[in-house]
């Protein structure tokens, strides 16, 4: 059922692809896998300096909702571009829509385990631990099979209400958001509670921005050139992080989001660590050929990919 | 500065009392004040806590009123709903029919498993909400609003248990307006127990925040509410609610006072802390919200609390501070008046003492201790006027005793004999003396004439000092003169001067007395001593001439004293002193004694100075550097006889 789906929505694509709108001057609507925090500084940044428009790309920047995840927007071609994690993309591509990975910024893995005050994750064997409803944590199910805690996945929306609640025994968070959301809730946090997947053998890269490989070969210069722009947009928020978080709040304040600048900044500051490649020191924006390997190996022993997905397959043609 | 107000507080008796009595009163007022200020603040404390708590629980009742509305509605409607669980449709009729019967509630959804009805697809949610003054009612369920993960629906759910969740805004898109909204949500159960869905229904909290945000018993407090998650939903700073919590600013500036009051307001607790917010000192009063998760704070400034305290603490202390320096400031005032007259006796004493003594004393016309001195101080003004007077008295008279002294010490100099014959005056003797009496009139006396060849003298000391013994000197000397006039046998001239001042001697002094008789043709010296100090011979050598022990002259009238001989060879000289000499004292106490009278008389004649004037020269000089500065206690007399008879022709003789 779900391969049927992908298959008529890929068909959907072709066809919007070759279309009159795939035209080089057309606006590419993007759309971040989240709603507005600093995990898309960069992006912002790129809008509000104008980068993009320098760089002779109209872009508008769409969140999606809490329950819709970001790829549903790009098979719907409400968006042109998305950011998705990589084990996200696998899974897509595996599904039968074939991706374009135009520009990497995530080069560590950000997702963490949190348990109640004092309990170890890897001790609890067969927990309720929340997971994302709009599909991350493909890592965190093949830990959990490899490591035979069989964990009872219950999906939320957003928030960390549920654990904060009781409901939960653990729950996945990423370093950036829900883990400092934990901590403005009053969770006491040490070693302990957290297990951090970087650690453990699964640093494997996050976010990328994707699109459909068939809309890119269409627009190759406006995929580059928006790729460009945005990676401009990443470098100087590096390098201006007081200024990149004005821009964030205005972006948050205009989503109505319900964060504040302490939260936002703690966020800025940890992406921007995670784009920092652990052995070269340096923010390369580029995908590893070694984590995309360890990625597909992960899934594919665990049943989440019905065969590897290969780097060639997620870079685009030379 | 700090000098000279110490030694102005040193010199006034009046700001030192003033400022003893100042201190107590300062400490009794510090003592009792601090009690009472303790104690009221104390009042006002537990004022403010039954205020607060008052608030607390009323809002808290308010709210558990309507909770109980909405958990009762929510229950009997499950009842209906699980009458019919397989009929979609009726879903609809009862969440509409919530919100007809309850208008004050703000939706209301009962939603499904995906998939629980075969023909309704993945979403089923019988959602309806009031839309103006009509119920709108939708299946609210869609790809954009997967409810299955929101947490009302997992809530319950997973908590197996009716709840109440964390509240969140409700934003309306059409009208672009929020509302804080609570939903209380419970499980659908099957005739099996299984889990099929939730009824949910949510209350708006607008009401119950504007109900909080109104409560402020102080001008400057306020109140607060947060969720289980430590978030505000209701605060004075729009910015916080909903997107900050009570631990964001703990994040960057670590406040474990904030942290704890968060837990406790997580854990449910009810209480009281006393804290810094935001930098200003305050008391914290907070109280769960029925079973919502919710807690409420009011938040008081301590300076709201107890500024009416503070005020009337600062105005009490600012009136004990006046009144303690108008104290200080009268009691200087008033001590210094009642002082006033010492300062007055003060002057007076100062002007008698600078010898006015008949310089008029005030009168206080006072009957305390001021005027009982002013009393004494004339008093002693009298007698010192009296004793001024006798003083003048006895120092006239004791000037014309002085002066009577010194006539007699005259006439008792002139007693003595002035002419000392010397070598050239004769050939066969020269003679010289000196008496140095030790007050003006001595004890001390010394003579020697010539008769029928012979040499008559004698030396003597009187017992005691002073006038008596000087006219007993001049007793012993005349009768000495009378006696020698006609006796030339010492033994019998002392025996016959012993009889006659004996019978005379009321006054039980006596004499110590050597008298001699120097044939000068021959040399040959009869003597008597009685009781006086053996002279010394310093020819050849220097020895001291023997004498029997007799006692002295004018004890024992009846006494026989013996006749002593001796020859004396040309050269010699008879050395003859009285006791002034050898007991000279110096600074130390030390006597001149026999020793060194015999040393200084070897030395000069030694150097051949042992005539009479060298011999008494270098005695006196010996005696004076041996005594230094001490006072000279005894008449000192020395008398020099050397006999020279035959000398020219240049023979020796020996002792």
């Amino acid at each position: 059922m779900k391969k049927l789906t992908i298959c008529v929505l890929a068909a959907v694509f072709a066809v919007l692809g070759s279309g009159p709108l795939a035209a080089q001057e057309e606006t590419i609507v993007f759309t971040p896998q989240w709603t507005a925090q600093a995990q898309f500084a960069g992006y912002y940044v790129a809008e509000a300096k104008g980068f993009y428009r320098e760089a002779g790309v109209n872009v508008r920047i769409e969140h999606p909702s809490s329950t819709q995840p970001a790829m549903s927007r790009l098979r719907r071609n409400e968006c042109q571009a998305t950011t998705l994690q990589l084990c996200q993309a696998m899974e897509i591509i595996d599904g039968g829509i074939p991706l374009v990975n135009i520009l990497q910024t995530s080069m560590n893995n950000a997702m963490v385990i949190v348990s109640a005050r004092d309990e170890d994750p890897l001790k609890q064997k067969g927990a309720r631990v929340g997971i994302w409803s709009v599909g991350f944590g493909q890592l965190a199910i093949c830990m959990s099979i490899m490591d035979n805690l069989n964990y009872e996945w219950v999906r939320f929306a957003q928030n960390v209400n549920l654990f904060v609640a009781g409901a939960l025994d653990a729950t996945l968070a990423m370093s950036y958001n829900e883990y400092y959301q934990l901590i403005q809730a009053g969770m006491q946090i040490s070693d302990r509670n957290v297990y951090r997947f970087c650690d453990h053998g699964y640093n494997v890269q996050e976010d990328g921005v994707y699109m459909t490989r068939d809309y890119y070969e269409k627009h190759l210069d406006q995929a580059r050139r928006f790729a460009e722009a945005s990676r401009r947009g990443w470098e100087w928020a590096a390098e201006h992080p007081d200024e990149a978080l004005d821009i964030v709040m205005k972006y948050v304040d205009r989503e109505h989001i319900a964060t504040n600048r302490v939260l936002q900044r703690l966020m800025l500051e940890d992406v921007l660590r995670l784009q920092v490649d652990r052995e070269s020191k340096q923010r390369e924006f580029r995908l590893r050929p070694d984590m995309v390997r360890l990625a597909s190996d992960l899934m594919v022993e665990n049943q989440m990919l019905g065969r590897a997905v290969t780097y060639e397959e997620i870079i685009p043609n030379e | 500065m700090k000098d000279r107000i110490i030694d102005y507080i040193r010199r006034k008796l009046s700001v030192r009392v003033s400022l003893w009595v100042v201190l107590f009163a300062a400490l009794i007022f510090i003592g009792a004040l601090s009690l009472l200020f303790f104690q009221a603040r104390e009042s006002v404390r537990q004022e403010a806590v039954s205020r607060a708590t008052q608030i607390l629980d009323k809002t808290s009742l308010q709210v558990e009123s309507i909770l109980n509305r909405v958990e009762v509605a929510t229950d009997m409607t499950e009842w209906l709903v699980m009458r019919h669980p397989d009929v979609a449709d009726s879903m609809f009729v009862y969440s509409r029919g919530m919100l007809q019967n309850n208008p004050d509630f703000y939706n209301c959804s009962i939603a499904f498993e995906p998939y629980y009805f075969e023909d309704q697809g993945r979403y089923f949610s019988a959602y309806s909400k009031h839309d103006a003054d009509t119920v709108r009612t939708i299946q609210g369920g869609s790809d954009n609003y997967q409810y299955f993960y929101m947490d009302w629906y997992l809530m319950p759910k997973l908590l197996d248990h009716p709840c109440w969740t964390e509240p969140y805004m409700d934003l309306d898109v059409p009208t672009n307006t929020s509302e804080m909204v609570s939903s209380y949500c419970k499980a659908l159960k099957d005739e099996e127990g299984r889990f099929v869905g939730v009824i949910n229904t949510s209350l708006s909290l607008n009401w119950l925040s504007n109900t909080i945000s109104a409560v402020k018993p102080y001008p400057h407090s306020y109140s607060i509410m947060t969720g289980r998650g430590g978030t505000y939903f209701v605060h004075p700073d729009p910015e916080k609610i909903t997107r900050q919590s009570i631990f964001t600013q703990t994040m960057e500036h670590p406040d474990t006072a904030m942290a704890s009051l968060g837990h406790s307001m997580q854990r449910g607790e009810e209480g009281i802390k006393h804290m810094r917010v935001d930098g200003i000192d305050s008391y914290v009063f907070y109280k769960p919200l029925g079973q919502t998760g919710c807690s409420m704070a009011i938040v008081c400034p301590e300076s709201d609390i107890f500024g009416g305290f503070d005020r009337l603490r600062r105005t009490i202390i600012a009136i004990v501070a006046i009144g303690l320096l108008l104290m200080l400031f009268l009691f200087i005032r008033i001590i210094t008046r009642e002082l006033s007259p010492l300062r007055r006796l003060a002057t007076e004493a100062e002007t008698i003492a600078s010898g006015q003594f008949n310089a008029e004393l005030p009168d206080f016309q006072r009957i305390d201790e001021i005027g009982q001195l002013s009393h004494s101080f004339a008093g002693m003004q009298q007698s010192l006027v009296k004793y001024i007077d006798e003083l003048k008295d006895t120092t006239a008279q004791k000037a014309s005793i002085e002066r009577d002294l010194r006539i007699a010490s005259s006439i008792q100099m002139g007693m003595l004999p002035k002419y000392f014959p010397t070598g050239s005056d004769r050939d066969d003797v020269q003679i010289y003396a000196s008496l140095t009496p030790a007050k003006d009139v001595g004890g001390d006396l010394f003579d020697f004439y010539f008769r029928d060849g012979m040499l008559f003298f004698c030396i003597g000391d009187v017992s005691g000092k002073g006038i008596p013994a000087s006219l007993f000197m001049a007793v012993t000397r005349s009768v000495f003169r009378t006696v020698s006039a006609h006796e030339s046998m010492p033994d019998r001239i002392m025996d016959s001067l012993n009889k006659t001042i004996a019978d005379m001697n009321d006054s039980v002094m006596f004499v110590t007395l050597f008298i001699g008789v120097l044939d000068l043709a021959t040399g040959r010296m009869h003597y008597c001593n009685a009781g006086h100090d053996a002279p010394l011979l310093v020819g050849a050598g220097v020895g001291t001439l023997p004498c029997d022990p007799n006692i002295p002259a004018g004890v024992m009238p009846d006494w026989k004293y013996s006749l002593q001989e001796a020859p004396i060879y040309t050269g010699t000289t008879i050395f003859l002193f009285t006791d002034g000499l050898t007991e000279a004292e110096n600074v130390s106490h030390e006597l001149f004694n026999m020793q060194r009278v015999n040393d200084v008389a070897v030395q000069a004649l030694a150097d051949r100075q042992q005539e009479p004037r060298q011999l008494i020269a270098r005695m006196t000089e010996a005696v004076h550097s041996f005594v230094g500065g001490a006072d000279q206690s005894d008449d000192l007399t020395m008398m020099g006889i050397q006999y020279i008879k035959g000398e020219a022709s240049g023979k020796e003789n020996a002792v």
